[in-house]
C-alpha cells in the first residue's frame, strides 16, 4: 500500500500570496485559468436556482421571480414523503453495509480460517458484478417471493451492491492495524470478538465514514433500482419521483430545477463535508 | 462466524443471480415461464444489427474517457500549484461529481436545447454554424451525453491525480530543477511516471462508468433516442428486459456486459501487476 500524505500546507497571510504572485506571473494565470473552470463548473447550480425561482414563462423571458414553480413541485409530488423514504432506506441500507463489512473486514484481515483466500478473491470477484447484469435475476426473484415494492427489497439490493467494496475497503483498513494491539488484547483475556469490539472497531471510525460517504450519494442517486424495486409512488425515493416526474413531461422545467436542486443539496454537502474520507476511499482503489 | 452475514448477502443477492442470468440468457425467457434453448441464443444475438448498432455507440463514448483523464491530469496539476484559494478550487471542481445522473440529465436537455447555453456559447465565440438542436440527431445526442460524462467524472478524476500528486516527494523536482527543466518537461517526464498507478486505476473507474453507470442520464436525457443514437449495452438490457419482456435477450446482454467489464479489470491488474 502507497502511503497517503496528507497536505497540510502552512496557513498564509494575504501578504505571502501578494509576494508570491508577484514573483511569478504564472501563478497569476494558474489562477484565473482554475477561478474560470470553477465558474463553469458551477454553472449548472446557479442554472438550477435561478430557473427554480421563475415561473414558466418567466423562464421563456429570462427574467423575473416567483416561488410558483415550488409550489407546483410540492403539489404535483409527495416531497416530504418522498424525502422521508430517501433518507430512510439510506440510512438502513448504510447501517446494514456497515455491520456486514465491518465483521468481515476484520475476519478477513486479522483472523485464519478455512476458505479465507476463497472468500477474499469471491468478493473481489463481485465487485466486478455490474448491477444490470444481476438486476433482470433479482427483480423476478423478488417478484416470486413478493417483495417488490416493499423498502425490505430495495434495501435488500443496495446492501448486496454495497457490500463487496466495503468490506475490501475494511479489510484493507483492519490489515493496517499492527498485530500487536490484537495479540495484547488476546493477552489480556479477550476472545476473538473481544479483539473486535474493543479494539478494532473504535480503531475503524475513520474508515466508517468512507464507507458512508462513498455509499450514501449512489443511494441517494439511485435511479434504475428504485425504478424496478420501487415502483409504487409511497414507496419511492426522491431520485425515482423526479426521474418519473421527468419522463411524464407534465411538470414545466422551473419545478423540474426546483426538485433537481432539492435532490442536490444533500449529496453536494455530503461531499464536502466528507471529502477527506472521499479521498481516502477512492485512493485506497488506486494503492491497491 | 463474522464473516457469515457477507457469504450469505454476497452469494444470495449476487453470485446467484449472476449465475441465474448465465442460464436465462441461454434460454427463451419471460419472466416467468422459460424454454431452454442452448448457446445458440448468443449466436442469433450477435447476428442482431441492433446489437452492434448499441455496442458502437459505447465504443464512441469511451472517446470520453481519455478526455475526461486528460482534464483531470490538467486541472491536477494546476491545483498542485496552492494558487491562493486553490481549496475553494477543489471544492467547486469536485461537487458536479455529487449531482446525480437524473440532474444531470435534467440540465443536459435545457443546455443542449436549440435555445440553450451551449449553442449560445457557441454563438459568442463566432461558431454559429455549430448551433443545432443537439439532442435532435443520434449522432450530436451521443456527444451531449458524452460531454455531460465528462462534466460529471472530471473532479473524481483531478481528485484523484491530485493526491497522487501529494505522495511525489518533492526532492525529485529540486534535483530537476538543478539541471534547468522547464516546468512542462518536468511534469512529463517526472510527474506522469509517477502517477502512472493512479492512472491506470482512472482509466479503469472511468471506462466502468462509461460502460455501467449511464442509466439514469440517458433515461432521462434521451431515453436512449434518438433512433438507438444514444442507446448504450446497460440501456438497452433494461429496454429489452422491461420494456419488450424478454428478459432472456436482457439477461444475455448482461452477460456479454459482464464479461467486457472483467476484461478491463483484467487489464488494470496486468498493467498494476507489471508496474511493480
Amino acid at each position: 500500500m502507497t502511503a497517503v500524505i496528507q497536505q497540510r500546507p502552512v496557513r498564509h497571510s494575504i501578504g505571502h500570496w501578494v509576494t508570491r504572485a508577484r514573483q511569478s506571473p504564472g501563478r497569476i494565470a494558474i489562477w484565473l485559468v482554475l477561478a474560470i473552470v470553477s465558474v463553469g463548473l458551477m454553472y449548472p447550480f446557479y442554472f438550477m436556482v435561478m430557473t427554480s425561482f421563475k415561473s414558466e414563462t418567466q423562464y421563456e423571458l429570462g427574467r423575473g421571480f416567483s416561488l410558483a414553480s415550488w409550489t407546483e413541485l410540492f403539489s404535483s409530488v409527495p416531497v416530504a414523503r418522498e424525502i422521508a423514504n430517501s433518507l430512510g432506506i439510506c440510512a438502513v441500507s448504510i447501517s446494514c453495509i456497515l455491520v456486514i463489512s465491518t465483521t468481515a473486514g476484520f475476519a478477513l484481515a486479522k483472523t485464519e480460517f478455512r476458505g479465507r483466500r476463497f472468500t477474499m478473491l469471491a468478493i473481489i470477484g463481485a465487485m466486478m458484478i455490474p448491477v444490470q447484469s444481476m438486476i433482470i435475476a433479482e427483480y423476478v426473484n423478488f417478484s416470486k417471493i413478493h417483495i417488490i415494492n416493499t423498502y425490505a427489497g430495495a434495501i435488500a439490493v443496495y446492501v448486496a451492491i454495497g457490500t463487496p467494496f466495503a468490506t475490501f475497503l475494511m479489510s484493507t483498513y483492519f490489515r493496517g492495524i499492527p498485530e500487536e494491539l490484537i495479540d495484547a488484547g488476546r493477552c489480556d483475556g479477550l476472545t476473538y470478538t473481544g479483539c473486535f469490539w474493543r479494539i478494532a472497531v473504535p480503531l475503524a471510525k475513520p474508515a466508517f465514514a468512507t464507507v458512508v460517504v462513498l455509499q450514501f450519494i449512489p443511494i441517494w442517486n439511485d435511479l434504475l433500482i428504485g425504478l424496478l424495486f420501487l415502483q409504487e409512488p409511497n414507496v419511492r425515493t426522491f431520485t425515482v419521483g423526479l426521474g418519473v416526474l421527468a419522463s411524464s413531461r407534465v411538470v414545466n422545467v422551473p419545478s423540474l430545477m426546483a426538485g433537481s436542486l432539492l435532490s442536490t443539496v444533500p449529496a453536494a454537502v455530503v461531499y464536502v463535508v466528507f471529502q477527506r474520507f472521499l479521498v481516502r476511499g477512492l485512493t485506497l482503489g488506486a494503492a491497491r | 462466524m463474522l464473516i457469515l452475514p457477507a457469504i450469505c448477502v454476497v452469494t444470495a443477492l449476487l453470485l446467484v443471480p449472476i449465475g441465474q442470468a448465465v442460464y436465462y440468457s441461454m434460454a427463451n425467457w419471460n419472466g416467468i415461464t422459460s424454454q431452454w434453448v442452448g448457446p445458440s441464443t448468443y449466436l442469433t444475438e450477435f447476428r442482431n444489427p441492433l446489437f452492434w448498432r448499441v455496442l458502437e455507440n459505447n465504443a464512441l463514448l469511451l472517446i470520453a474517457v481519455p478526455v475526461t483523464m486528460l482534464c483531470g491530469v490538467f486541472l491536477a496539476a494546476l491545483l498542485h500549484e496552492h494558487v491562493f484559494g486553490w481549496k475553494v478550487f477543489r471544492a467547486a471542481i469536485i461537487i458536479p461529481t455529487a449531482v446525480s445522473w437524473v440532474v444531470l440529465g435534467l440540465i443536459g436537455i435545457q443546455a443542449f436545447a436549440q435555445h440553450g447555453l451551449v449553442n449560445r456559447l457557441l454563438g459568442g465565440v463566432g461558431l454559429a454554424a455549430l448551433e443545432r438542436n443537439w439532442l435532435g440527431s443520434p449522432t450530436d445526442a451521443l456527444a451531449a451525453v458524452g460531454v455531460t460524462f465528462v462534466y460529471s467524472l472530471v473532479g473524481v478524476n483531478t481528485l484523484i491525480f491530485v493526491t497522487g500528486m501529494a505522495t511525489i516527494d518533492p526532492a525529485i523536482y529540486e534535483a530537476g530543477k538543478l539541471d534547468g527543466t522547464s516546468w512542462l518537461q518536468s511534469y512529463v517526464h517526472l510527474t506522469l511516471p509517477m502517477l502512472r498507478r493512479y492512472l491506470v486505476f482512472t482509466f479503469v473507474i472511468t471506462t466502468i462508468s462509461a460502460f455501467s453507470a449511464l442509466f439514469s442520464l440517458i433515461y432521462t436525457m434521451t431515453g436512449g433516442g434518438p433512433n438507438y443514437g444514444t442507446t448504450t449495452i446497460e440501456f438497452f438490457i433494461y429496454q429489452q428486459a422491461f420494456g419488450t419482456g424478454a428478459f432472456g435477450v436482457g439477461a444475455l446482454l448482461g452477460v456479454v456486459l459482464f464479461v467486457i467489464l472483467v476484461s478491463v479489470s483484467a487489464v488494470q491488474v496486468y498493467l498494476m501487476r507489471r508496474s511493480e
